[in-house]
Parts: structure tokens; C-alpha cells; sequence
């Protein structure tokens, strides 16, 4: 036997006596210390850069000029009329983030059911058919697809044939988070307890009462719950995704930023943070409510 | 037989107030004008026709490979960054470490908790490019951008976690007079380390998507191979690099799906 293979046989038994969590960390420290030599190893990383004291000129410039205080004009965020002007696509950005999430949440909420496998085999007391079976692997499917691509590039592909504002940003948010949405929900709905369906069931109640009075009084809940909070997910990035489908501040921020109007740029930054922050208290006030009942 | 529900509870003003909400946002659309663009229908047919079959030649799987791996690898940086970062900031933004100090702990937590939430409040890509503005475009531009938003996300949760720590085996161990340091390193963490495991690596699959999209800015990976692709029209290119941008995503969902299953149970 070559010392190759003893070496193999050694690693195995070690590996088969760790637990599947420690074998996990193990094999994660070595990625780490293969993707860092991979990144830094080729000397292009810009690593060095950031010891220099030019960088940090730099980014001090940087700052000055995204505070204004570089330059004698008035700064964007000291004039009412820029506020007036931005404010309008702070409203856009604002309605496409709205319609984002309506387009997941109807989305979402006309597949859910079939993506919850105790619906499709018959554990909630329904009928198992090949339909329902066939249904939940092209929804489940659908829903991997458009959560494991990323929103950018969704609108990247849908600024193909859509002409370019408002929809089309909204239309790749919606994909991305219908899939998030929708998978949480399903694996709510896996989690019922069946006990009031199957009781439903035994009662009389058809495939729409069980749905009905059964599985939505348990699951709608959870389904507001995640709506709302892939909402505060979906105001921080529909700024990036406007960068490619012109749509609200994000557009504005690339085009002022690579205009060098840097204070304007703060001017969107303020608007965004705003937003992101106002999104989140009005969610979670919403989430509350939820919560009570 | 009563079918709608007549009574409106706190609960159904708010769906009814959604689904009101949902109708607005779908009126506000122009739905009159071009909505699809001049052209827009052939390249929607081209884009579906590509898929059959998409682009399987051995030069472009090798590109696809090599994509995947820088951004995996992208990924793979920009969430150790985050950890190191967040996890520090976390323990000091929960206050655990100033419990029977002198020190006033009110101001530090609320300014690390403002910390964190200002990092996680702005998206990694509007970080990047406000990065490449202030370092220039570099590898570590794009981690350092992933790395800040994630590990606000991670303080915050890493805060929460030790913040809801049963408290008797704390007690116990700052009874026998250990340190404050000793009580979180032997007290604290071995308490909250599966779940901070396990939300560590659901956060690993988002960075991948991130690590993915960071070619906006010229990091190389499947984002920027994306871009190239849909720039010259070959969209067969397009469709074999989000099948490998999926199946990515697919492997590292199952891999921690499997791991949270082994540490919670």
C-alpha cells in the first residue's frame, strides 16, 4: 500500500469520528485559507494599498467633498429646491420597493400552498394526486431559480425587453423575494399542526374549506410576517437595483457620483437613509400588530 | 352561513390595508405606454430559445468554473471580515462585558447598536462604490464592502443572542469570582455558539449572491461574466452562468440547511 493511500484511509477515520458540524468548520477554514491566498497571494489585491498614507488622503478628500466643505458652492443638502427635486425619485424609489412587494406577495401567495409538500401528499387530510405532486416540484423548482439569482441580475436581464422606469426594477425584486417569501411560507405551512385540517376534513370540509379554515388562519400570519420584513430587506436594494434599470435614486446616485456632484450625492444618501430607516420602524409597527392578534 | 368575516380585527384592517396598498402600487404603473421596448419581444424570445441548449462548450464551462470560484471565494473573505468585525461589536453592543463594572454602559451600547445599524443599513453594492470611489477598484475594495453590511447584520444578531442567554450558569460562574472576559469566553459563548453557528452560515448563502453582484462595480466573479454575456448578446453564455450561479447557491443552502439541522438538534 502506498503512503498516499494510508494517508487517505487516516484522514477518512479521523473525519468519520468528527461530528458533521466540526468536519464543516474544518473543511470552511480550509476555504478560507485557500481563498485568501487565491485573493492576496497574486499581490493585485490592494491590500498594501490601504497601508499608504496616499489612500488615506485620499478618502479624507473624499469625505470633505461629500461634506462640501471642499468647495465654495452651496452644498445639494443646503438647497430646498434639490430636496423638492430628489424628493420625487425618493417617491419612485419608494413606489417601486411597494410594487416589489406586490409582486412577490401575490406571487407568492397563489403558489405557496402547492410548495408545502403535506399539501401535495395528503398529511393535511387532502386528496395525493400526480397534479398536486407535479405542482409542488415546478414550484419548488421556480422558487430555487428565483431566489438563487440575485436582483441585479435579474434586472440586468429584464432591462432587455422592458423599457426602462419603474417596472422593470420592481419586476426583479419581485422574482427574487417571491422565492424567498414563498419558500418561508411553504415550510411554515409544512410546520402545521395538522390536527384542525384533518379534524376539517373528517367534519366535510372540501379541498377550499380545508384551505380556507385550516391551513390560511395558521399560515397567513407568517406570510405578513415575512412580506413585511423582506420589505426593510427590499428599500436598502432597490437604490442598487435602480442603478441599472433607471429607476428612482439609484440611477441619480451613479449619475451624480460619476459626475463628481459629490454633495448631491450625500443629498441621495440622506434620502436613503431616511428611507431605510422610516421602512423599518413603519415594519416593524406592522409586524406588531401582527404579532398581537 | 356566514362565508366573509364581519367583524374587523386589528388583523384584517391590516390585510385589507395591504391589499389596498398592493392595488395602488399596481395602478401606479403606466401600463398604457411601452412597457416593452422596441425590440424587447424578439430579445425576450431569443433569451428563452438560448436556454436549449445554453452554451456547454468546454472553453466556456472552464470561464464559468473560474468565475464561480472568485466568487465563491469572494464570499468566502467578505463573511470572515464580517465575523471578525461583528463579533466583537456585537459582545460590546450587547453590554454583557460591562455587567458589574463601574463603567456606564447605557451610551457604549447605543452607539455600537448605531454603529451596526448604520452599517447594515446601506447595501454592500452602494458600500462598494462608494469604496472604489474613496480606494480605487481593488479585490479588497469589494471585501471590505461585503464585510461591512454583513457584519452589522451578524453584530446585531450575535447581540441579540448573548443578550438572551439563560442567566443561572452566569450566575454560577461569576459567583466562583471569574472575570468578566472568562465568564463571556466560558459562560456566554459556549451558550450561544449553535445559533450563532448556524445564522453565521444562512448568512454565507447571501454573501455568495452579494459576493455575485459585486462585478457591477469590476470585481471579477459570475456577475461580471454575466454582464459580459448579456453586453454581446449570447445569452446560451448567460444561461450556463446562472445555472452555475444557482447550482453555487443550491450546494451551500443544502450544505447549511445540514449544518443548522446538526446543531440544533
Amino acid at each position: 500500500m502506498s503512503k498516499f493511500a494510508l494517508i487517505v484511509i487516516a484522514t477518512n477515520n479521523t473525519l468519520r469520528h468528527m461530528s458533521f458540524t466540526k468536519g464543516s468548520l474544518f473543511l470552511f477554514g480550509i476555504f478560507i485559507i485557500v481563498s485568501w491566498g487565491f485573493i492576496f497571494l497574486p499581490g493585485d489585491s490592494g491590500f498594501v494599498e490601504l497601508f499608504r498614507l496616499e489612500t488615506w488622503t485620499n478618502i479624507k478628500i473624499f469625505i470633505l467633498r461629500l461634506t462640501g466643505t471642499e468647495s465654495d458652492l452651496t452644498p445639494a443638502f443646503f438647497q430646498v429646491d434639490r430636496w423638492i427635486e430628489t424628493s420625487k425619485l425618493a417617491y419612485q424609489t419608494l413606489v417601486m420597493s411597494i410594487l416589489a412587494m406586490a409582486i412577490a406577495g401575490i406571487g407568492a401567495f397563489l403558489t405557496m400552498v402547492w410548495a408545502a409538500r403535506n399539501v401535495s401528499n395528503g398529511d393535511l387530510g387532502g386528496v395525493p394526486s400526480r397534479f398536486g405532486n407535479v405542482m409542488y416540484y415546478l414550484v419548488r423548482a421556480n422558487y430555487i431559480v428565483s431566489r438563487a439569482v440575485p436582483e441585479l441580475v435579474w434586472a440586468m436581464i429584464i432591462v432587455f425587453f422592458l423599457s426602462p422606469g419603474i417596472l422593470p426594477g420592481a419586476l426583479a425584486l419581485g422574482l427574487h423575494n417571491l422565492g424567498i417569501v414563498g419558500r418561508l411560507t411553504a415550510e411554515v405551512i409544512e410546520n402545521l399542526d395538522p390536527a384542525s385540517s384533518v379534524s376539517l376534513r373528517s367534519a366535510g370540509a372540501s379541498n377550499s374549506q380545508i384551505l380556507m379554515y385550516g391551513i390560511m388562519p395558521q399560515a397567513m400570519p407568517h406570510f405578513i410576517t415575512y412580506l413585511l420584513y423582506r420589505w426593510e430587506v427590499v428599500i436598502r436594494t432597490t437604490v442598487v437595483v435602480g442603478f441599472v434599470s433607471a429607476g428612482g435614486l439609484g440611477r441619480e446616485f451613479i449619475l451624480r457620483l460619476n459626475w463628481f456632484h459629490y454633495t448631491d450625492v450625500t443629498l441621495i444618501l440622506i434620502w436613503y437613509l431616511l428611507m431605510v430607516i422610516g421602512v423599518d420602524v413603519l415594519s416593524s409597527w406592522l409586524r406588531k400588530i401582527v404579532d398581537a392578534d | 352561513m356566514k362565508f366573509w368575516p364581519v367583524i374587523l380585527t386589528r388583523h384584517r384592517i391590516l390585510l385589507l390595508l395591504l391589499v389596498l396598498v398592493f392595488a395602488w402600487s399596481l395602478f401606479s404603473v403606466n401600463w398604457s405606454g411601452s412597457i416593452i421596448h422596441t425590440g424587447g419581444r424578439s430579445s425576450f424570445l431569443k433569451l428563452w430559445l438560448s436556454l436549449f441548449p445554453p452554451d456547454l462548450s468546454l472553453g466556456f464551462l472552464l470561464i464559468a468554473s473560474k468565475a464561480t470560484w472568485t466568487t465563491f471565494t469572494f464570499a468566502v473573505m467578505g463573511i470572515v471580515l464580517a465575523i471578525t468585525l461583528g463579533l466583537p461589536m456585537g459582545v460590546i453592543a450587547s453590554g454583557i462585558l460591562f455587567e458589574r463594572s463601574s463603567v456606564n454602559r447605557v451610551p457604549i451600547i447605543i452607539v455600537f447598536r448605531g454603529l451596526l445599524a448604520g452599517m447594515r443599513a446601506v447595501h454592500e453594492l452602494v458600500w462598494a462604490v462608494v469604496l472604489v470611489v474613496a480606494i480605487g477598484l481593488s479585490p479588497v475594495a469589494g471585501i471590505i464592502a461585503l464585510g461591512i453590511p454583513y457584519a452589522g447584520i451578524l453584530g446585531r444578531i450575535y447581540a441579540e443572542l448573548l443578550q438572551s442567554t439563560p442567566r443561572a450558569p452566569i450566575d454560577a460562574l461569576s459567583q466562583t469570582g471569574a472575570s468578566q472576559l472568562k465568564i463571556l469566553f466560558y459562560g456566554y459563548i459556549p451558550a450561544v455558539l449553535p445559533d450563532m453557528l448556524s445564522y453565521t452560515f444562512y448568512r454565507f448563502e447571501c454573501s455568495i449572491r452579494a459576493a455575485a453582484i459585486l462585478s457591477f462595480i469590476g470585481i471579477q466573479g459570475l456577475g461580471y461574466q454575466i454582464q459580459l454575456s448579456l453586453h454581446d448578446l449570447l445569452f446560451d453564455q448567460v444561461w450556463t452562468l446562472l445555472l452555475f450561479l444557482i447550482l453555487l447557491i443550491v450546494l451551500v443552502d443544502l450544505w447549511s440547511t445540514r449544518i443548522r439541522r446538526s446543531l440544533l438538534a
